[in-house]
């Protein structure tokens, strides 16, 4: 009998049984969604001890390496679960679909993202962690629109940054002497602001692990590094975008679970993104783009909750349940917000706020079932968001972090306000008459819908079945007087504000500038650089080049060949000896700390043709 | 359902009712123990609501017209 099938593997190789069944609508349909059942089923094996059973690891022997494609734990269990549940769910949604490739492309994305969940060594993490980010570009793309094509191409470029980063992080951080099993790097972090800061300490201690970190807070979405989520995800189609809600972010999570649990930089990191994503969410008109922005916001209180995580305290074993919880609920509540959100761009063929409104007696199903997730999220009692979301905030209270408290209160209350109150009201009400007709969408689109919604309610009032499987024993009572009051306080007079506001809450049409900026408009500047002055520039050169040849055959037979000899002597002798490799590689060579040197070197090398590559892409378009 | 002003009004008035009439009897006959000095006055999360939804409002709006908002087309202009 075979000792374990990787749950991964079930989508990445059954994605390619999927283009083999054109043209058999119905069977294709009913294999994709039986991918996800059994993986399920092979979740609930392992976990029943059948196949590997928790606390094991399944090691595949690969050149000599030792590569840990399964280390299954509490922690791997818990995403593996949320991932492959909410997989089928997503897949309902989008089973209508036609592309078979867009199939193919998310079905991969899933398979890699439990790759990564599943990995436990950093080869094995590395490999899952481009596939996903590979997976996920076709996603946008699908979008199929200009817009989509240009957002696919900066994502990719943020994102093969950080695959850049990670790899160098590895292997620097192998070369200080870490080892490539994936366990937690918190005893490498440097330990006090000075040495974090001291030069020598980072280069000879902590290099590798920096860049790693560095990797997993850009697929975090940490601001200012996320202007990515915001800029792709809304350009997706109706069913890619319900996809990308799910995995890249949540899989940063648990490898920041894994790797920095406790790093204190990431409990400022969590609570300044929760109140970031609420800020640029009052300014957005795209009803999608609005969501990311609370994707980016409710990813903060997972951060925050790595950052509370100190191993062997009750409080840091509270902040990583919080954390692995908000990641659980959050997967499922985000899924039916885009799906409410893409039922009505597919109905309507609208998108921003200013074009919608009043279509409430058209689709009142959607609007329901989209309130179930508003409500998740903005954490009401007997809602999954206020079982999970409250964990990390308390975990703040038992650190005694007033601030980050406050800020994290503040950021439930701008939830609640945006996905909660404005955007509905934006599109569903605030006119009196609708501005287009709409309908409700097919029934898989609001089957899907309401079973994930119903998976919400069901969390919300009975937490025991996720409490159960969280990494750490669960000591916390949702349901306390103070909690369900407080909460209930907050979002009542979020409403009475809301309310009292709401002539300032209308979309306006206008876009709203975030870090993308940076490498939108100086990025276009350089191309433009290029296409014009440079282009003069070696145009005029090539001209004066092309025009050598007559003026050497005008002059005198002898001066001809002492000026050939003299351009020979040029070539052939001075300029070798000018870019001698050889000497320069030496002289680096002789640099202080070689083994480092040749390292920055290769990275050096590797984000040069990066970045050539995608001057490259950027001019062929 | 059909959602009338009426019908919002009513559930939202019986809603502040409520929620400020439960902050201030689990204050008086429950014994909670809140982590921070505020958690102990009764209405103190829906001051904070309040308050922290008109700030976030506000500042944002302010922040989005002197400096974020641009119109649609200005990464095509730009």
């Amino acid at each position: 009998m075979i000792e374990w099938f990787h749950p991964g593997f079930i989508y990445l190789f059954g994605a390619f049984l999927v283009p083999l069944l054109k043209g058999k609508e119905k069977l294709k349909q009913a294999y994709i969604l039986l991918l996800p059942a059994l993986a399920f089923v092979n979740l609930v094996l392992m976990s029943k001890g059948v196949f590997l059973s928790e606390g094991k690891t399944w090691i595949l022997t690969f050149m000599g390496y030792e590569l840990t494609l399964g280390r299954i734990d509490r922690l791997s269990m818990v995403f593996a679960y949320v991932f492959v549940i909410a997989s089928f769910c997503m897949f309902l949604y989008s089973i209508h679909i036609k592309e078979d490739w867009q199939h193919v492309a998310a079905l991969i994305y899933i398979g890699s993202t439990l790759g990564v969940v599943f990995a436990g060594d950093l080869f094995t993490l590395f490999f899952f962690w481009e596939i996903m980010a590979w997976a996920s570009l076709f996603i946008i793309w699908y979008g199929k629109t200009k817009s989509a094509s240009g957002a696919g191409f900066r994502y990719i470029m943020v994102h093969s940054f950080g695959g850049v980063s990670l790899l160098a992080g590895v292997l620097i951080h192998l070369q200080n002497g870490g080892s490539l099993a994936f366990e937690s790097f918190t005893s490498m972090w440097p330990q006090t602001l000075a040495q974090a800061t001291n030069l020598d300490y980072v280069m000879n201690n902590c290099l590798g692990v920096y860049l790693i970190f560095l990797a997993f807070i850009i697929n975090a979405a940490v601001p200012p590094l996320g202007a990515w989520l915001a800029d792709a995800y809304p350009e997706a189609s109706v069913t890619g975008a319900i996809f990308l809600t799910a995995f890249t972010t949540k899989s940063a999570i648990y490898v920041l679970i894994r790797g920095f649990p406790g790093v204190d930089i990431l409990i400022w990191l969590g609570a300044i993104m929760a109140l970031y994503g609420v800020v640029f969410a009052v300014l957005e008109n795209d009803i999608r783009r609005l969501l990311a922005y609370h994707i980016i916001s409710q990813v903060g209180y997972m951060v925050a909750g790595v950052g509370m995580g100190v191993f062997g305290t009750a409080a840091g074993e509270m902040a990583i349940n919080g954390a692995s919880a908000h990641a659980f609920c959050h997967i499922l509540y985000k899924a039916v917000l885009f799906m409410g959100m893409g039922a009505v761009i597919e109905v309507t063929g609208r998108r921003k706020l200013t074009e919608l409104g009043g279509i409430y007696k058209y689709m009142p199903i959607t609007f329901w079932l989209y309130m179930i997730g508003a409500f998740s999220i903005s954490g009401f009692p007997l809602f999954n968001g206020f079982i999970s979301k409250t964990m990390v905030v308390h975990s703040s209270a038992m650190w005694d972090y007033s601030t980050i408290w406050l800020m994290l209160e503040l950021a439930s209350v701008g939830t609640f306000l945006h996905t909660g109150l404005k955007l509905p009201w934006g599109v569903w009400f605030a006119r009196d008459t609708p501005v287009c007709e709409a309908r409700e969408p097919p029934w898989n689109m609001l089957a899907a819908m309401g079973i994930t919604a119903f998976l919400c309610t069901l969390l919300g009032v009975y937490p025991k079945i996720l409490y159960d499987i969280l990494p750490y024993p669960v000591h916390y009572e949702p349901f306390a007087a103070g909690h369900v009051i407080a909460m209930s306080q907050l979002l009542v007079f979020t409403f009475v504000a809301f309310w009292l506001l709401r002539g300032k809450l209308h979309g306006t049409p206008t876009i709203t500038l975030d870090t993308d900026w940076f490498y939108r408009i100086p990025g276009k500047k350089v191309i433009k650089f290029c296409e014009g002055p440079l282009m003069v520039f070696t145009s005029t050169i090539n001209r004066e080049v092309m025009r050598m040849p007559d003026f050497f055959r005008a002059l005198p037979l002898k001066t001809q060949t002492e000026m050939e000899n003299r351009i020979d002597n040029a070539f052939h002798v001075r300029l070798p000896d000018l870019l001698n490799f050889e000497k320069i590689y030496n002289t680096i060579k002789k640099a202080k700390d070689k083994e480092l040197s040749y390292n920055l070197i290769y990275i050096l090398i590797a984000m040069l043709l990066l970045l050539l590559f995608v001057l490259f892409g950027m001019v062929m378009k | 359902m059909k959602i009338t002003m009426r019908l919002m009004f009513v559930m939202l008035y019986i809603s502040i009712f409520v929620v400020i009439m439960a902050g201030i009897l689990a204050m008086l006959f429950l014994h909670l123990h809140p982590h921070f000095w505020w958690e102990e006055i009764p209405v103190f999360s829906a001051v904070y609501g309040f308050v922290g939804c008109v700030v976030i409002i506000i500042a944002s709006k302010a922040l989005g017209h002197q400096w974020l908002q641009k119109e649609e087309d200005y990464y095509e202009k730009h």
